[in-house]
């Protein structure tokens, strides 16, 4: 058996580990460094400035760290001298790994008090997120049982049987019955979670349920959008072909696609020209480059240096003639796209006028709701942690997802016992720069008549003109008293 | 040149170091296994340190939003104006470190390295079946490297879509500024890394199944061997979807096909031509690969530990044969699973729960093989090396990340948990650093045989508690985050007054972070310090029994200088009662000795009457089981 010296540490503890230590304290450094603020750097040298608290942290650490390297110094010195193990690494693992285990129980205890009331758990606001909370009970009792025992047995291992000189290991290689103990439990285990997983998840995802009203939920770099069928109950078509600035969610609202259909138009006509005429822009380009390069400009106006210079050279390259070509094709194609659309009296029927687009979900305790997911862009996820709903929102795919909230937002607040308490709806898919700042505010009202107030706030899409005949709508509305939307895209 | 033709016969016959070597064709263009293993190695450590560094960054950003580091902006230029990261940057750091991290360290890192060193060493080789294709393998891992880290500095920096890299966002120039020149890199360097990998996988498998030494049947390899093997199979038969997705998203890219794209306006573009593809098939696509490589990952450190934890506990892996079982089942239900990474996706919740069966299954060979790590310590004498510590908290991890992988595997927890702090606790731990804690048990266990000098045992030992310690101060309580809601990849928390609470936790598990990246320098200092400057090495330091301790020291082309020794049974026998040692190399003969742990030692076995304490412990294990399930 091998002896552990530390000799061979004496050669360079004193003298080389005491260098790296610096090295360590080098991330700390940069943090006190954060405390001073670097756009206005202080006028006076004042030693009131420095962060005292934190150097002395550093120096504190520091310290430590030389006395512990010390203390091995010495240490491998006296096994030298006296030829005796002054550390035995294998009883102080046993006990540092009885003290980590102690710690690590401590550690997770201070956790859920300082923390526990936070984790969601128990507290869904939706009909269905209770049958989620109590999978989550079923599955955290089991395997925490199983953590604890393995852990625990683990570090209680490494303290019972560390190495002791003479001393044997059983010799003890194989034990069917054991084996299939314990191959034979975990999968009766894993069947029942897996038989109640399935279950819980089959009744919350399988079918759309039909009472329930839909709200269309539309994303985009980098928000949300809701829509609300008006007063007719029907949800107009949209297609992505229709979006523009003036219609976000590309609704089949005549004027609007007229307009976007006429400034494409526009837009083709210039780059037909621009394309034309690329040759005379690319001489100029460069008479414009040639000039500017003279003297000393390109050093004292690097940006427009740098700008002259790409726009010079792609035209050079044909880049710039190139991506003109490719915007023109896929403007073409929309136009045809949104024309032959155009023609389609199903597609135009206003069904979308009245439909109200909002910046904030409203929703009725206890009345089932469908969600139906649009992206504009990339995928998004719609997350509403609250209520235990998930699902991603997919560009060119229909998505969904249903639920029942059945809790108030002021129930809310006064069960958390803070005023402030909103429900949100986050962005939980990566989707850009800001996607850390993409959410939407729900309320849960208790009432019909508070939603009906608060829908009646919203604006239509387009505004209904002076004498429009109500006979139709409310006819409609006596018909189904639950909405029934078609939030289909068209191909 | 005789370097290339490396047939057992061949090198039988001569004497090695006639060769003569230049520094190229010895160090750079070395074609010996050993030489290349080193090279996966320290391109493995310089990545590694790369990624550590970014995840430094990112946690800064998460603990102190609000601050300015004018240390950030010397290093960063514009992409922390003033101090402050860029939002963009702070996904580009996501993404670059994911890939770095799972790619570049575990499975190149990992794989490349101890697969290289332990094969051929291990089955009695004289090198791989291919050293040509294996220099290879280095030297397009190399350029990919190169590729990625280049695409970190191009100025609309590098691709920042998570390293899933998901079209839409990975698909179009202009949908984030990460998705232009940097994206392409990235799929560049991908599509090299592929190939390294299936050049390495190949040649892995090929020496397994054709160059095992006299005597080294299937049934007596180490579980090291084992785990290459079924890594490298995994590797090659799931790594060419991936380049078929990596393919198609060029495509999608640079040609005008819609493989991915449909029904999408982009701000400042307008609508986009494509019309009819799928985003979800990228996702299906990159899946097939990605849940295959979370074990390509994980299954080589699983077999390092095996190799470890018997040799320390001094005492034979319990149930050789339960390994391996478990390992083949795990190997084949990874392609079966990989839905449920997209269980919320919008696919057919039918699908969803079929893939929720399959997952859960997996947890069944995952608890056989913790069950048997614990039997195998259970009355071991156990010297704490610090390969040994390092394999413990493998074990350790293994068991806190697996355990949650049965929330994550629910479809129905899923609903909730997706997406959250709780998934990154999970995959960190139980992927993240287990596979890290079993390369640097692998490295402090076989440093001495690829440098010929040992590590310093105290380093190593303040090395792993501080890196222990702090893996858990880092990850766990995001276990805590997750189950309050906090979604994960968002560059700040600050504008989203809920979840204020959580900034003490945050800035917390950065100072962990600093902490336990500083230790690793303890790290880095006692592996270059030893490399030159470490203790020379003993032939066997471990008193270890596989073939690679019975090879010279000193490296040589062919690894053993005369015939290469025979192999007279299993791996791990250690602490035999009727041997005065606690170990029995497989290559000692031994006329009377049929017995062993591997698989063919069970038949010849001399029965054993059981002990007393496996008796109690047979009977406790019943009586609990009675109890539970109520039979009388």
């Amino acid at each position: 058996m091998k002896k552990y010296h530390l000799s061979d540490i004496a050669a360079f503890a004193t003298k080389k580990v005491y260098s790296s230590m610096f090295l360590l304290a080098l991330p700390l450094l940069a943090i006190a460094q954060s405390t001073t603020d670097v756009v206005e750097p202080p006028k006076e040298f004042s030693l009131a400035n420095w962060n005292w608290e934190f150097i002395s942290y550093c120096v504190l650490s520091l310290l430590l760290l030389l006395i512990v390297a010390r203390a091995f110094d010495i240490g491998s010195l006296t096994e030298k001298i006296t030829g005796k193990k002054v550390v035995n690494w294998n009883s102080t693992n046993r006990w540092v790994a009885i003290i980590f285990l102690v710690a690590s129980v401590a550690g997770i205890c201070y956790e859920m008090i300082y923390h526990g009331k936070y984790l969601m758990i128990g507290d869904s606001y939706s009909e269905h997120g209770e049958t989620i909370d109590s999978m989550f009970n079923w599955t955290f009792g089991i395997t925490f049982v199983v953590f604890a025992v393995t852990e625990g047995l683990l570090f209680y291992f490494m303290f019972k049987y560390r190495y002791r000189d003479g001393q044997k290991a059983l010799y003890y290689f194989h034990n069917n019955k054991l084996e299939l103990i314990w191959t034979v439990v975990p999968a009766i285990v894993l069947t029942f979670l897996v038989l109640r997983g399935f279950n819980t998840w089959s009744k919350i995802t399988s079918e759309k349920p039909k009472d329930a009203q839909e709200i269309e939920v539309f994303a985009y770099q980098f928000g949300w959008k809701a829509r609300y069928a008006g007063a007719d109950n029907q949800y107009g078509q949209s297609h992505f072909t229709f979006i523009s600035g003036k219609n976000p969610l590309g609704l089949a609202v005549q004027e609007h696609v007229d307009s976007l259909l006429s400034d494409l138009k526009k837009d083709t006509a210039i780059l037909n020209l621009q394309i034309a005429t690329a040759d005379d822009s690319a001489k100029a380009w460069k008479a414009a480059f040639v000039n500017f390069n003279n003297g000393s400009n390109a050093t004292a106006y690097p940006a427009v240096f740098k700008e002259l210079k790409t726009k010079m050279e792609d035209a050079e390259s044909g880049s710039y003639v190139r991506q003109l070509k490719k915007d023109l094709r896929r403007k073409n194609t929309t136009i045809t796209r949104i024309t032959t659309y155009r023609k389609d009296d199903k597609v135009f029927n206003n069904a979308g006028n009245d439909d109200k687009i909002t910046t904030e979900i409203v929703l009725v305790k206890g009345k089932s709701y469908t969600f139906n997911f649009r992206a504009r862009d990339v995928i998004h996820s719609a997350w509403f942690p609250d209520f235990r709903g998930q699902m991603n929102v997919v560009p060119g795919m229909a998505t969904w997802f249903s639920f029942v909230p059945n809790k108030t937002t002021e129930e809310a607040r006064s069960e958390k016992n803070n005023k402030d308490f909103e429900f949100y709806l986050y962005c939980n898919k990566i989707c850009g720069g800001a996607h850390y700042n993409m959410k939407i505010k729900i309320t849960v009202v208790g009432s019909e008549a508070e939603y009906n107030t608060w829908l009646a706030t919203q604006v239509p899409f387009v505004a209904p003109p002076a004498a429009s005949a109500p006979a139709e709508g409310d006819s409609n509305a006596k018909d189904s008293a639950v909405v029934k939307p078609i939030v289909v895209s068209i191909r | 040149m005789s370097t290339t033709a490396l047939r057992s016969d061949h090198h039988l016959n001569h004497d090695h170091h006639d060769h003569k070597e230049s520094f190229i064709s010895k160090y750079v263009f070395s074609m010996d296994h050993k030489m290349i293993s080193k090279q996966f190695l320290i391109t493995g450590i310089v990545m590694g340190i790369i990624g550590l560094v970014m995840s430094l960054l990112m946690r800064m950003q998460l603990a102190w939003p609000d601050e300015k580091f004018g240390i950030l902006e010397m290093l960063l230029g514009k992409w922390a104006q003033d101090g402050k990261l860029d939002p963009n940057f702070y996904m580009g750091l996501v993404t670059i470190h994911g890939t770095i991290m799972v790619f570049y360290v575990l499975t190149a890192g990992l794989s490349g390295t101890f697969s290289n060193l332990l094969i051929p060493l291990q089955v009695g080789a004289r090198d791989m079946a291919s050293p040509f294709l294996n220099m290879l393998s280095y030297w397009f891992f190399f350029m990919s490297s190169v590729v990625l880290l280049i695409s970190v500095g191009v100025e609309t920096g590098p691709a920042s879509s998570g390293w899933t890299v998901y079209p839409p966002l990975s698909a179009m120039e202009k949908a984030m500024p990460g998705s232009g020149l940097g994206m392409t890199l990235w799929l560049v360097a991908i599509i090299l890394f592929i190939v390294s990998a299936l050049l390495g996988g190949i040649n892995y498998i090929s020496t397994v199944l054709n160059m095992r030494t006299k005597g080294m049947n299937m049934n007596r390899m180490p579980l090291t061997i084992w785990a290459f093997f079924l890594t490298a199979v995994l590797g090659v038969l799931s790594f060419p979807v991936l380049l078929g997705a990596a393919l198609f998203l060029v495509f999608d890219r640079s040609f005008g096909t819609s493989f991915y794209l449909s029904d999408i306006y982009l701000e400042g573009v307008g609508a986009m031509e494509n019309i009819g593809g799928s985003p979800v098939l990228y996702q299906h696509l990159f899946w097939f690969l990605g849940h295959p490589e979370v074990y390509i990952i994980l299954m080589p450190a699983l077999g390092i530990t095996s190799e470890v934890i018997s040799t320390n506990a001094r005492k034979p892996i319990f149930g050789y044969t339960a390994m391996v079982i478990s390992l083949l089942a795990i190997a084949s239900l990874s392609f079966i699973v990989w839905g449920h990474h997209m269980f919320i996706t919008g696919m057919n919740p039918f699908l969803g729960s079929v893939f929720m069966i399959l997952t859960l299954i997996i947890a069944v060979p995952s608890a056989v093989k913790v069950f048997n790590y614990l039997t195998t310590l259970w009355k071991g004498n156990l010297r704490f090396t610090p390969a040994m510590l390092f394999s413990i908290g493998l074990v350790s991890f293994f068991i806190s990340g697996g355990l949650t992988g049965i929330y994550l595997g629910n479809a129905a927890l899923d609903i909730q948990l997706h997406d959250s702090y709780f998934v990154v606790a999970h995959f960190h731990l139980v992927m993240g650093s287990s596979a890290i804690f079993g390369m640097l048990a692998g490295i402090y266990h076989w440093f001495p045989r690829m440098y010929g000098r040992m590590l310093n045992n105290t380093l190593g030992q303040f090395h792993f508690w501080i890196t222990f310690i702090t893996a858990y101060l880092m990850f766990f309580p995001m276990h805590f985050m997750g189950l309050a809601g906090v979604p994960r990849r968002y560059y700040m928390f600050t504008l989203l007054k809920e979840f204020d609470v959580w900034m003490d936790v945050n800035k917390m598990m950065t100072i962990a972070a600093i902490v336990g990246g500083a230790a690793q320098l303890l790290f880095l200092w006692n592996f270059f310090y030893s490399i030159f400057r470490g203790k020379k090495a003993e032939q066997n330091p471990w008193q270890s029994n596989t073939l690679e301790w019975s090879a010279p020291v000193k490296h040589i082309h062919g690894n053993w200088p005369g015939a290469i020794p025979e192999v007279y049974r299993g791996p791990y026998e250690y602490s035999r009662p009727d041997r005065e040692d606690d170990y029995f190399p497989q290559y000692v003969p031994d006329e009377s000795d049929s017995v062993g742990t591997g698989g063919d030692g069970y038949g010849s076995a001399p029965k054993r009457k059981s002990t007393k304490e496996e008796l109690v412990a047979e009977n406790v294990m019943f009586a609990a089981i009675k109890r539970v399930f109520g039979w009388s």
